[in-house]
C-alpha cells in the first residue's frame, strides 16, 4: 500500500498574514491515480499545490513524495514531480523546443534522451509542427499545451496540473483532457485542480472538494454523491403501465421511489446503471410500451452546493 | 555547473533576440563614440599649417607633407602666426621648421622641427604624419652624406648607412601643445570617448537588462525553475552569469568595433581585458540588484536609465574627472564607473599594465561582490515567498 503511494500530504497549513489560505489539507495519490482538487477560486488549491511541489514553505503538515519529505530546498523529491503552474510559465521569446530543452537541462536529462523526449512531448501536446516557432506567436491554447509539456518532459512520477484549461478554447481543452487521460492510462499519478466539475468527473479517480482552505469531502464521484444522499433520476415515457408494474418496480433493490405522472414514470435510484436494465425487464414483462428513457445523474456541482451552500462558479 | 550554464545561455539567447538590443546595444554606442570623436577631433580632412625658415631640408620636409593626400597644407609666415592659428582652432596642428637648419645639420649639431597641436583633436595622428616626413628628410640627408663620403654604390648602402649612423646629427620633432592639455598628445581622437562610453554602456546594458530578470519572475519562470531539482543558489548563479556575459558582450563589442572602425587604442590588452571583466561583474551585480528590488520591469527600466546615466556622469563618463573639483572627485569614487574610467585612463594614457591597475580592479570586484551579495539575499526572499 505505502509503496504504491506516490504522494502523501497530511495536515497542510498555510497563512498569508490574516488569510488562512490552507487549513489542514490532507490527501494521498497512488500510482496510476488521478486525484482532483475541485473548488472555486480562492479555495486554496494553488497554495496547497505549491506546498506539495516544494515551492512554498508550509506552516504545518507534511508532504511525502515517494516516501521522501518535500521541502522548498529538497532537490530529490522535486525530480519526481512535474509541475504545471496555473499561470503560464514559458519563455515567450524562445521556441517550444528551446523551452523544453531548457527545462530538460534543469532536470539533468541526458542529452540523447532529452532530444528524443522533446520530440515525443511535442507530439503529445500537439506542437510538433510549430516546435521551432517562438512561443509568443502561439495561440492561448498552444501556450497552455507547451506549459503542460514542460511538466511532463522528464516523466515525473507525479504530474501536478493547476487549472490547466482555464481560458482555453474548447478544442485545446479537449486535447489537454485527452492527454491527461492518456498519461494516466500509462500509469502516471496526476494531481489535477479545477473549478470545472465536468473535468473532475471526467478525469479523476478520486476528488477532494475544497473550499476555504479545507477539504470538505473526498472520494469517488459515486461516493461523494452518496455521501450527500443524492440519487440518480430515471425518467421513462411509457404507455400501458399497470399498477402491478409499479409495485414490481418499487420492489427492485436500489429503487427509492417511483412516481407516475400521465404517460411517464420517474424513478429515484441509488445507481441508475444497475437499476435501468431491471426496470426495462419489468416493464417489458408487464407489456408496457416504452417510448423513451432518460437518466439524470446528480453531479459534483450538486454535491458542492450541498456541502458549501454555494455554487462552484459565481 | 551545466545547469548554471543553461540558465546563463537562455539569458543570452533572450538578450540577443530582444529587438531593442540591436539598437541600444549595437548601434547606439558606436554612434555616440563617433559623435564624440567628431566633436573632439573637428573635421575629417585636417588642416596642417607650416611655417618654414627655408633651406634644402626644410623644403624637403614641406614637399613630403604636401604629398600627403589626407591632409591640407597651409603655409604661414612665422611660427607665432602658426601658433595662434592652432590655438584658435583654425588649424588642426602646425609644423614649424626653423631657419638655418641646413647649416646646423651640416655642422653636425642636432636640429628640431616643431610640432604644434591642440591638446585634444587629430593632432596626434598628424604628428605621426609629420614625424614620418621628418624621418624621410633625415634619410635623405643620410643618403647624401653617404654618397659624398663613401662613393655611390647602392649595394653597400645598408652596411655603410649603419656605419655612418652615429655621425648623423639628430633631426627630430619637438611637440608644442597650444592651450592647456587634458590628455597627452598621443591620444587618438576617439580614444577618450570610446572608453568612457564603453563604461557607460556596459553598466546601462546591465541595468536595463534587469528588466529581463523581473520579467522572468513575473512570467513565473524563476518559480518554475525553483520547482525543478535546481537549488536557488544555482538559479541565482545562472542568472548572474547570464547578466555577466551580456554586459561582457556589450563591452567586448564596443571595444572590438572601436578598434576596427576608429582604430581606438585600448592600451595593454591584458589590462583592458581585466578591466572589461571586472566591470562586467559590476554590471551583472547591479543588474541582479535591480532585478531583485523592483517589482515591475517598466519601473526598473526607468530607474535604470536614470541611474545608469547619472552614475556614469558622476564616474567621469560624461566629463573627464580631471575637470571635477576635489570634493566631487571624492563623491565620484562611489560610482563604480570612476574606477573603470581610471583603469582605462591608466591603460590608455599612461601605458599601464594589469599590475598598475590592480587597485582599480580590486575596487571594481569589491563593488561586484557587494552588489551580488545584496541581490542574492533579496532574490532568495523574493523567490521563496512566491
Ligand atoms: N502570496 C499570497 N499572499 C497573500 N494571499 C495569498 C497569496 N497566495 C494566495 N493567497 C490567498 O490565499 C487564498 C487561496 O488562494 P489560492 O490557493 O490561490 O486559491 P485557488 O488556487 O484555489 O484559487 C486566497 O484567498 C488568496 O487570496
Ligand atoms: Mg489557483
Amino acid at each position: 500500500m505505502t509503496n504504491s503511494r506516490v504522494l502523501e500530504a497530511t495536515g497542510l497549513k498555510k497563512s498569508f498574514g490574516d488569510i488562512h489560505a490552507v487549513r489542514g489539507v490532507s490527501f494521498h495519490i497512488s500510482v496510476g491515480e488521478t486525484y482532483g482538487l475541485l473548488g472555486p477560486n480562492g479555495a486554496g488549491k494553488t497554495t496547497s499545490i505549491s506546498m506539495v511541489s516544494g515551492l512554498l514553505q508550509r506552516d504545518g503538515g507534511e508532504v511525502l513524495l515517494d516516501g521522501q519529505s518535500m521541502t522548498t530546498t529538497s532537490l530529490g523529491p522535486k525530480q519526481d514531480i512535474g509541475l504545471v503552474p496555473q499561470d503560464l510559465a514559458i519563455y515567450p521569446d524562445l521556441t517550444a523546443r528551446e523551452n523544453l530543452r531548457f527545462f530538460g537541462h534543469l532536470y539533468s536529462m541526458p542529452k540523447a534522451e532529452l532530444v528524443k523526449r522533446v520530440d515525443e512531448v511535442l507530439e503529445v501536446v500537439g506542437l510538433a509542427d510549430r516546435a521551432n516557432d517562438r512561443a509568443s506567436e502561439y495561440s492561448g491554447g498552444m501556450k497552455r499545451r507547451l506549459n503542460i509539456g514542460i511538466g511532463l518532459l522528464h516523466r515525473p512520477k507525479l504530474l501536478v496540473l493547476d487549472e490547466p484549461t482555464v481560458g482555453v478554447d474548447p478544442q485545446s481543452r479537449n486535447a489537454i483532457l485527452e492527454s491527461v487521460e492518456h498519461l494516466s492510462s500509462e500509469g502516471m499519478a496526476v494531481l489535477y485542480t479545477t473549478h470545472y466539475m465536468e473535468e473532475a468527473e471526467r478525469l479523476c479517480t478520486r476528488v477532494g472538494i475544497i473550499d476555504q482552505g479545507e477539504i470538505k469531502a473526498e472520494g469517488t464521484r459515486r461516493e461523494l454523491v452518496e455521501l450527500v444522499g443524492q440519487q440518480d433520476r430515471i425518467r421513462i415515457t411509457a404507455t400501458g403501465v399497470q399498477e402491478s408494474a409499479l409495485d414490481e418496480l418499487r420492489r427492485l433493490s436500489g429503487v427509492h421511489s417511483v412516481s407516475p405522472s400521465d404517460g411517464s414514470l420517474e424513478l429515484l435510484v441509488a445507481d441508475a446503471g444497475a437499476v435501468l436494465p431491471e426496470a426495462m425487464r419489468v416493464l417489458g414483462s408487464q407489456h408496457a410500451g416504452v417510448s423513451s428513457v432518460s437518466v439524470e445523474e446528480p453531479d459534483l456541482e450538486a454535491v458542492f452546493l450541498h456541502l458549501t451552500g454555494k455554487a462552484l462558479r459565481d | 555547473m551545466s545547469k548554471i550554464l543553461s540558465i546563463a545561455r537562455v539569458n543570452l539567447l533572450r538578450f540577443l533576440r530582444d529587438r531593442s538590443t540591436v539598437f541600444f546595444v549595437f548601434v547606439l554606442p558606436i554612434g555616440i563614440v563617433m559623435l564624440i570623436g567628431a566633436q573632439f577631433g573637428g573635421d575629417f580632412s585636417p588642416q596642417l599649417g607650416v611655417a618654414s625658415g627655408g633651406g634644402t631640408v626644410a623644403d624637403d620636409i614641406v614637399a613630403r607633407l604636401d604629398a600627403e593626400e589626407s591632409i591640407k597644407l597651409v603655409e604661414y609666415e612665422s611660427e607665432d602666426e602658426l601658433l595662434i592659428a592652432v590655438e584658435r582652432g583654425r588649424l588642426s596642428a602646425g609644423v614649424s621648421v626653423p631657419a638655418g637648419m641646413d647649416e646646423q645639420l651640416a655642422a653636425g649639431s642636432p636640429a628640431s622641427v616643431g610640432f604644434i597641436s591642440r591638446p585634444d583633436g587629430v593632432g596626434p595622428q598628424l604628428q605621426v604624419v609629420v614625424s614620418e616626413a621628418v624621418a624621410g628628410a633625415a634619410e635623405q640627408i643620410m643618403a647624401t652624406r653617404f654618397a659624398v663620403g663613401k662613393g655611390a654604390d647602392p649595394s653597400a648602402a645598408a652596411t655603410a648607412a649603419a656605419a655612418v649612423a652615429p655621425t648623423i646629427p639628430d633631426l627630430n620633432v619637438e611637440t608644442i601643445v597650444a592651450g592647456e592639455s587634458l590628455f597627452p598628445a598621443s591620444l587618438g581622437r576617439f580614444d577618450i570617448g570610446a572608453s568612457s562610453q564603453l563604461v557607460l554602456f556596459m553598466f546601462l546594458t546591465g541595468l536595463t537588462g534587469s528588466a529581463a530578470l523581473i520579467q522572468s519572475r513575473q512570467l513565473g519562470m524563476t518559480t518554475r525553475m525553483a520547482g525543478t531539482p535546481t537549488s536557488i543558489r544555482t538559479i541565482l548563479a545562472g542568472e548572474a552569469l547570464g547578466r555577466f556575459v551580456i554586459v561582457l558582450v556589450q563591452g567586448l563589442y564596443i571595444m572590438l568595433a572601436t578598434i576596427l572602425i576608429f582604430q581606438v587604442n585600448w592600451g595593454n590588452p591584458l589590462g583592458a581585458a581585466a578591466t572589461l571583466i571586472a566591470f562586467s561583474a559590476v554590471g551583472a551585480g547591479a543588474a541582479m540588484l535591480f532585478g531583485s528590488v523592483f517589482r515591475n520591469d517598466q519601473q526598473a527600466g526607468g530607474v535604470a536609465i536614470v541611474a545608469g546615466i547619472g552614475l556614469a556622469a558622476l564616474g567621469g563618463s560624461m566629463l573627464p574627472v580631471e575637470l571635477f573639483s576635489d570634493s566631487l572627485v571624492r563623491i565620484a569614487r562611489f560610482a563604480p564607473h570612476y574606477w573603470a574610467n581610471e583603469a582605462f585612463a591608466e591603460l590608455v594614457r599612461r601605458d599601464a599594465t594589469v599590475v598598475d591597475i590592480l587597485p582599480q580592479l580590486g575596487v571594481m570586484f569589491g563593488f561586484a561582490v557587494i552588489l551580488m551579495a545584496i541581490a542574492s539575499w533579496r532574490m532568495r526572499q523574493v523567490i521563496t515567498r512566491v
